[in-house]
């Protein structure tokens, strides 16, 4: 068995650790056990610059005690030290006061077919026979240092990491609950800055990452980020106004991430967020589908179970800009009087529209002249109102096409105006991350600069 | 607070000789200098949230992070076990960063290997040579270090592994009632204390052993407000280095009233019309735009591989005369403060700018050794689990000689920041972004109509050499500012009241 993955004896550890609860008092309790291992090799200019070994291990623990709950972490998972941690904990948990809705998930409700961890297909065997060897290889076989050039401008540094792991993780309860969730991930990212002639400097950063080493695209990163500096070089400003608006995938998550933060059933009953009061309205335009794809096989981000183990669905959250849902954990619901689901958006993928296999290059056609933002740069959305101001960084395009970088520009508006002003959504989203949102085009967006 | 050695010894269950003889493995294939960071970490949480404490918790954290330097190039590994074997293997990864042959060769070093790899490596260390085959670059010691000890910055009078939790309750439930009773628009109150408190160890290759214990108490706080079906949510903390002394009812009715304020105006800001202007930020918070936008661009980590803009600007004005911008890590009891870094150099009042000139990075003892000075005692890291990095402090500019209403006044049509938050800086290019919370517009050098929810816009080296004005009101904000940089550190920042000039406001 590998570093990195969870043991019979951490699941004894835990079985035991429920039993000491239980008899300290408690009516029920929910284990999780985490276990990793990642290994990293650092570039700086084309040679090691780091190496790093992580093994982690931890157990989370949460206890139900008199009506009452907190929640406890340790990695010191001695048996002795581990009993010790429990007794402590259940005596903190009758601190607290009572509180009718904590409770474990129902088991109806609980992932059964999770239990060897390795059901969706994240695990690469490869990894079981990774060495030092392999990964200095990898890391120093996607330096670009010497090879990219330009007549725009010069490589000033180069810093890439190369890293490899596993996550193994099991939740259990005193209801029986079971769920088991492996996976190993391999991952390369690189930042280049170069210098013009004029000796300003610019970075560009790529990377990629997924669950199998042979589907790892390692060798076109470090031209892909020259490629992103370069382009950045000789900005030209563009004057504040009203354009039409491509934000390319790598960066589009940006906006959809404060609109789930919204339907979470922690901020509506807090009431801390812009979208109260909306299941069942049509809020944004048609053009706005979400869907939560967190069973797919074999892709980052899937997962059987959430934190409380409730098996996850494949579903519509946004249907053509209608909201079907908030997120709703067991907590909540009883706080809320309303039914549970899952506690977030699992893997959330934005659906294309109007059509499919559209790209960026697709929407910047689409919407003729504007500006393509690849990158946001500080900001923030507030989360009562939805107004929104970003620091963005892109190119002005005409007739479909870039014409020149801009700089130092922002864009503000309201959420709720944006997924409304929707004009296309294109079908790139980046396989790599867990939130599936692909090249975005908007009309009328406010940008100063 | 600093006790006995033996008791971090004991806490780590380990002795001097078991630290020596894991300074040799590290060291054992060609390494420069090994260090070994022992932290075990008890964190403490309790919540109020509709109107009880119902939920909280704990944590511990444990375990032991071993260091491997050859020249600038770092092996890093980590043990959350501190018995012999598991902190072996963590020093045996960590030196493969070294390529060469091992002495030991996977067995038990002797001896007289072990003295001899300590000797041989602190000679290696030590070596000056003014230039060597390295780029053209001098090679210079690794810092040494001085001996303990450091000042006690972070004494605590209640420590927070021996309070009864339950006692911290009744703060949490004053500060609701406090909340509540200057605001009947209050519709929800969050309030969170957090008490960590952490044993550090540090050992080095050269022999040195740093120890000390770091206590940190937050109490936070998070408002929704509701006015004629409007929404606004504010939120406002506090955060020392102090034990549970640091709990009263000044710092609750502090808190209180700093997170109802300005509420009303919140309820009536608008969205000015953006474009270039002059901008007046208000002393206190507003010193997070320094920490972003100037301070990671000083960190020495960006200028020694050529990444920050101001990597070839070293003795060079930067800023108008008579500013002086600091990295300070001596305050006692601030969230930035510390008796030694993370790398066992003595904390530190480094001046970066001196009368408007570039005159120090943040180092570590990696940039230190590459640029030939003595480390600033920045090499800070997260947990056990990270190598450290130059990292800020407390970041500030010290007071000028003018007045805030001068500064105001003088200002035709521009904007007045006293919230940031969110602030991003592109190292390289400099460009800087921050989103303004609240302000007020500034007509003909009078305050009014009063904003928030937009963007500020700059550029690091064009808003210092843009600076027109810094007054004589520099306040420290101690609020709980959290830095990140891969790894989270606790910071501090301030400013006096500034006024730059030509910087984008977005808007309408």
């Amino acid at each position: 068995m590998v570093d990195g993955m969870i043991k019979e004896a951490d699941i004894l550890l835990a079985k035991e650790g429920m039993q000491t609860a239980l008899e300290a008092g408690a009516s029920a309790a929910r284990f999780t056990i985490n276990r990793s291992c990642m290994d990293l090799v650092g570039t700086l200019n084309g040679e090691i610059d780091k190496v790093n070994h992580s093994l982690d291990s931890s157990m989370s623990i949460q206890l139900f005690v008199d009506g009452r709950y907190a929640a406890f972490s340790t990695n010191r998972l001695e048996s002795a030290a581990l009993k010790a941690f429990i007794l402590k904990s259940v005596e903190m948990v009758r601190i607290m006061a009572k509180d009718e809705f904590r409770k474990l998930a129902d088991p109806a409700r609980t992932e059964k077919g999770a239990v060897s961890g390795k059901e969706l297909g994240l695990y690469d065997d490869t990894y079981d026979s990774m060495t030092p060897e392999k990964r200095v290889e990898l890391a120093l076989g996607a330096v670009v240092f010497d090879k990219c050039s330009s007549a725009k401008c010069k490589i000033i540094s180069e810093e890439g990491e190369y890293n490899d792991c596993v996550f193994d993780t099991i939740v259990m309860d005193t209801e029986g609950l079971f769920c088991r969730h492996t996976e190993t991930s391999f991952e390369y990212g690189v930042e280049i800055t170069v210098q013009d002639e004029t000796e300003a400097k610019y970075s560009g950063t790529w990377w990629d990452a997924t669950p199998r080493l042979k589907d790892l695209s390692i060798s076109r990163c470090g031209a892909k980020a020259f490629e992103i500096a370069e382009a950045q070089t000789g900005p030209r400003p563009r004057r504040s106004g009203k354009y039409r608006m491509v934000v390319d995938s790598e960066c589009s998550s940006r906006l959809l991430t404060p609109v789930l933060n919204a339907l979470s059933g922690h901020s509506v009953q807090q009431k801390n967020s812009f979208l109260l009061d909306s299941v069942g309205k049509k809020v944004f335009g048609d053009g706005m589908t979400v869907m939560d794809m967190c069973r797919t096989h074999g892709e980052t981000g899937s997962r059987l179970f959430d934190t409380e183990g409730v098996a996850t669905t494949e579903h519509a959250i946004i249907s053509s800009g209608t909201v079907n849902e908030y997120f709703i954990n067991t907590y909540i619901a009883g706080k809320m009087g309303v039914k549970p689901n899952i506690e977030d958006a699992i893997r959330p993928k934005v659906m294309p529209w109007p059509k499919p296999g559209m790209d960026r290059e697709a929407l910047m056609k689409l919407c003729r002249n504007g500006i393509l933002v690849t990158g946001f740069n500080g900001g923030n959305t507030n989360s009562t109102t939805g107004d929104y101001s970003f620091g963005i960084e892109g190119f002005a395009f005409k007739d479909g096409k870039i014409t020149h970088p801009v700089r130092e520009m922002l864009i503000t508006g309201n959420l709720v105006t944006l997924w409304n002003s929707i004009i296309g959504v294109g079908d790139d989203a980046r396989l790599c991350k867990s939130k599936l949102t692909p090249s975005l085009a908007f009309e009328g967006v406010d940008f100063s600069g | 607070m600093i006790y006995d050695k033996n008791y971090y010894l004991e806490t780590f269950n380990v002795t001097e000789e078991m630290l020596r003889r894991l300074s040799a493995e590290g060291l054992d294939r060609g390494g420069d200098y090994t260090d070994l960071y022992f932290e075990n970490t008890t964190y403490n949480t309790l919540f109020l949230r509709d109107s009880e404490v119902s939920s909280g918790g704990f944590l511990t954290d444990y375990g032991v992070g071993i260091r491997v330097l050859k020249g600038e190039k770092t092996g890093y590994a980590y043990a959350e076990s501190t018995d012999y074997s598991a902190m072996l293997s963590a020093a045996r990864a960590a030196a493969s960063i070294s390529q060469g042959p091992s002495l030991s060769r996977g067995g038990e070093l002797a001896d007289s290997q072990v003295a001899k790899l300590i000797r041989d490596a602190k000679d290696r260390a030590a070596t000056y040579t003014p230039i060597e085959a390295n780029g053209g670059r001098p090679m210079r010691r690794f810092f040494q270090g001085l001996p303990n000890p450091a000042a006690d910055r972070y004494p605590m009078q209640n420590e927070w592994r021996k309070a009864e939790i339950a006692t911290f309750i009744p703060y949490l439930k004053s500060l609701e009632a406090a909340v509540r009773a200057r605001d009947e628009r209050v519709v929800k109150v969050v309030a969170t204390l957090s008490a960590c408190q952490s044993d550090i160890l540090m050992y080095n290759s050269f022999g040195e052993m740093k120890y000390d214990t770091r206590p940190m108490g937050t109490l936070s706080v998070s408002v929704v407000f509701s006015k004629d079906g409007k929404i606004e949510n504010a939120s406002a903390s506090r955060s020392f280095m102090k034990g549970s002394e640091m709990l009263t009812e000044a710092i609750v009715e502090e808190l209180a009233e700093k997170v109802t304020n300005g509420i009303d105006e919140r309820f009536e800001a608008r969205r000015p019309k953006g474009g270039k202007m002059p901008v007046v930020m208000a002393a206190g918070a507003s010193g997070i735009l320094l920490h972003e936008a100037m301070g990671h661009a000083f960190e020495a980590d960006f200028n020694r591989k050529g990444q920050s803009i101001f990597s070839d600007k070293m003795g060079q004005r930067i800023c108008p005369e008579g500013i002086y911008i600091v990295d300070d890590g001596t305050m006692k009891g601030n969230r930035g403060a510390v008796n030694y870094d993370d790398e066992g150099v003595p904390g530190q009042y480094t001046y970066m700018v001196e009368d408007g000139v570039l005159t120090s990075y943040l180092h570590d003892r990696i940039s230190a050794k590459y640029y030939g000075v003595t480390p600033t005692g920045n090499g800070r890291r997260e947990s056990f689990r990270y190598a450290p990095l130059p990292r800020m402090r407390n970041t500030y500019m010290e007071s000028g000689d003018a007045r805030a209403e001068d500064l105001i006044a003088s200002v035709k049509k521009g904007i007045y920041v006293d919230q940031f938050s969110n602030g991003q800086v592109k190292i390289g290019e400099g460009d800087f972004t921050f989103f303004v919370k609240s302000g007020r517009l500034i007509e003909n050098g009078r305050l009014t109509m009063p904003v928030k929810d937009i963007n500020i816009i700059g550029n690091g080296p064009e808003a210092l050499k843009d600076i027109a004005g810094v007054a004589d009101d520099l306040k420290i904000d101690d609020s709980a500012w959290t830095c990140g940089k891969g790894q989270s550190a606790p910071v501090c920042c301030g400013i006096p009241t500034v006024l730059i000039n030509n910087l984008t406001v977005g808007g309408e």
